[in-house]
């Protein structure tokens, strides 16, 4: 057991090296959200007249979107990467190594949990500069949670992608999905002021309840009927995209 | 611990087919004992590569079975890998991290606890002389410094067989002595070494035994001296000299002393083969023939079997890049 958090913990500090050492790297997944805050809070601000917006500020209503959007980003991330380590003969390393393969999945997502922190860390600066509200520490505790397990599912399902394809080609496959996971929400207006089919996409796609659990102290209080959905909705992604990540990984090899 | 009553290596009827029908390992039998360096030789593309990808669980074979160290690499993965070093065709190294680091790293991904982690790796580090750049990027590293530090990778966990996949290939001739240096040192430690590669004289002088694969079949096996043995003695090139050598003369002269051969596509118009059981000792009665038969002696040269012509004379076709000496088959 203590051996293999050492795997993790060892392949963790292994993923975190790209931002360490390779500063640049990472930089247009940090900026990226915060491009998308103050560019969409410009062109759509006005909006938050609009009744269901409960006069709340669209900067405050879309910072949700962009913390999602950097998990989201970073995620995929992780599947871009081993991509590149599957290609490059890292991977082949991992696999005939001893350590189970659920640890070495673990190891390789974990990271991506952790560099989700990155934008999400900026964004927030950047929005409080800007005149966002602070929404409160347990608040901002419940959007760590919620921002770290949305990109290790993501990066679980970039891992899928990955495996399947073996080769970064697939990268505009991986960052899609989590792109459109977000978009296809409340991300942009209340689901009362959303039309036909967008609606009803947003009202089953779980991004809308982990998007709801992050707004709620950006917009008003948090309370346990938002918070138990966007915690649900997380750990059945994170069940769901994990299991089949891990069986995935189970078929490498022998 | 080693067991010795069985073989480090053992594969029967191991096979692999991909998608298409392709059949890259369509079969293979051996055994290696332990401590043994079995050097597994073909030209690219002969199915050596997707055999050690089996053999280290890399690769589900599609028939036949292998074991290592007595476990089999299809149910009991976890053992082999435990029992394992491996080191591929491409030395998979994370060029962002330093020597230290990755050999730090590699421990921990094999289990060995962390308080030791530090030492094993200083300890393969100067082994393989890499002291003074254990601490920078191993994207600063030159090619044989790389592979030297995937040498090293592959043994920090004291394996009971190590799998090189063409360690030396792309190497200059200093890293490539290097390496050979150590896979040496690693048989006389005991280690059993699986080596395949498509250099004969790789091969020659470092396996015990050798096992020839081409299309996916083993075409010989043996050490390398009785498999050069199986080909035939050696045979002298002569070469002759003067303004109108007479080589009809020169074949009646030199025919009692040993086998004629017809030399190959690439021999000069005046230029005799000629397989003698003795060797260089058969150079003397030869020239004294040609001697008293007239003919001037340019040149001799004495021939001996290779690796390669044992290659030939089971496939019909050389190895790739075997060398410059041309083919020569009985007259």
């Amino acid at each position: 057991m203590r051996s293999n958090l050492e795997v993790v913990r060892a392949l963790v500090v292994r993923a975190l090296n790209e931002i360490t050492r390779v500063p640049g790297a990472a930089l247009p997944g940090v900026l990226a959200p915060t491009i998308f805050l103050v560019g969409l809070s410009g062109v759509f601000g006005e909006a938050a007249r609009l009744p269901g917006f409960d006069a709340t500020d669209f900067r405050t209503f879309i910072v949700p979107v962009g913390l999602l959007q950097g998990a989201s980003f970073t995620g995929a991330a992780t599947g871009v990467n081993l991509a590149r380590d599957i290609e490059r003969g890292w991977f082949d390393r991992l696999m005939v190594c001893p350590a189970p393969r659920t640890t070495i999945l673990l190891g390789i997502v974990a990271s991506a949990a952790l560099r989700a922190l990155l934008p999400a860390t900026f964004l927030l600066l950047v929005a409080f500069a800007l005149g966002v509200a602070f929404p409160g520490v347990g608040a901002l505790a419940l959007d760590v949670v919620l921002v770290m397990g949305l990109a290790t599912a993501v990066a679980f399902y970039a891992v899928l992608v990955a495996l399947r394809f073996r080769t970064q080609q697939a990268a505009p496959l991986m960052q899609t999905a989590g792109f459109v996971a977000v978009l296809f929400t409340t991300a942009y207006a209340p689901k009362e002021l959303l039309s036909g089919w967008l609606r009803a996409i947003a009202t089953v796609n779980p991004v809308t309840f982990v998007l709801e659990g992050v707004r709620q102290g950006f917009t008003g209080s948090v309370t346990w009927a938002d918070t138990w959905p966007a915690l649900l909705a997380v750990a059945a992604l994170l069940a769901a995209l994990g299991s089949l990540a891990v069986r995935r990984l189970g078929r490498v090899g022998v | 611990m080693r067991a010795v009553s069985r073989p480090a290596i053992e594969t029967v009827g191991l096979q692999r087919e991909f998608k298409g029908g392709l059949k890259a390992v369509a079969g293979i039998d051996l055994a290696v004992a332990p401590g043994e360096v079995y050097g597994f030789l073909g030209p690219n593309g002969a199915g050596k590569t997707t055999t050690v990808r089996m053999l280290v669980t890399l690769l589900r074979p599609t028939g036949g079975h292998a074991t290592i160290a007595g476990f089999d690499v299809a149910t009991q993965p976890g053992e082999v890998r435990r029992r394992i070093g491996v080191a591929l065709q491409e030395a998979a190294l994370d060029l962002l991290m330093t020597g230290r680091e990755l050999m730090e790293l590699q421990a921990t991904l094999h289990g060995i606890p962390r308080r030791a982690v530090a030492d094993r790796a200083a300890l393969l580090i100067e082994r393989v002389g890499l002291e003074q750049a254990a601490e920078r990027r191993v994207a600063t590293y030159s090619g044989g410094m790389r592979r030297r530090l995937d040498l090293a990778m592959a043994l920090i966990h004291e394996p009971e067989v190590l799998f090189l996949d063409e360690p030396t290939t792309g190497l200059d001739p200093t890293s490539r002595a290097t390496l050979w240096d150590e896979v040496r040192r690693l048989r006389d430690e005991g280690t059993t070494v699986f080596l395949t590669t498509q250099y004969l004289e790789e091969a020659d002088q470092l396996a015990d035994r050798v096992g020839i694969i081409d299309a996916g079949v083993l075409v010989a096996e043996g050490t390398p001296a009785a498999l050069k043995a199986q080909v035939g003695a050696p045979h002298l090139d002569i070469t002759l000299g003067g303004p109108e050598p007479d080589v009809e003369a020169a074949r009646i002269a030199v025919g009692p002393i040993g086998e004629l051969l017809t030399p190959g596509p690439g021999a000069r118009g005046a230029q005799l083969s000629l397989r003698v059981a003795e060797g260089a000792a058969a150079i003397a009665p030869v020239v004294r023939a040609l001697d008293e038969a007239g003919c001037v002696v340019e040149g001799i040269e004495v021939v001996r079997p290779t690796l390669d012509d044992v290659f030939a004379e089971q496939t019909g076709h050389h190895l790739e890049g075997a060398g410059e000496a041309q083919p020569v088959v009985p007259a």
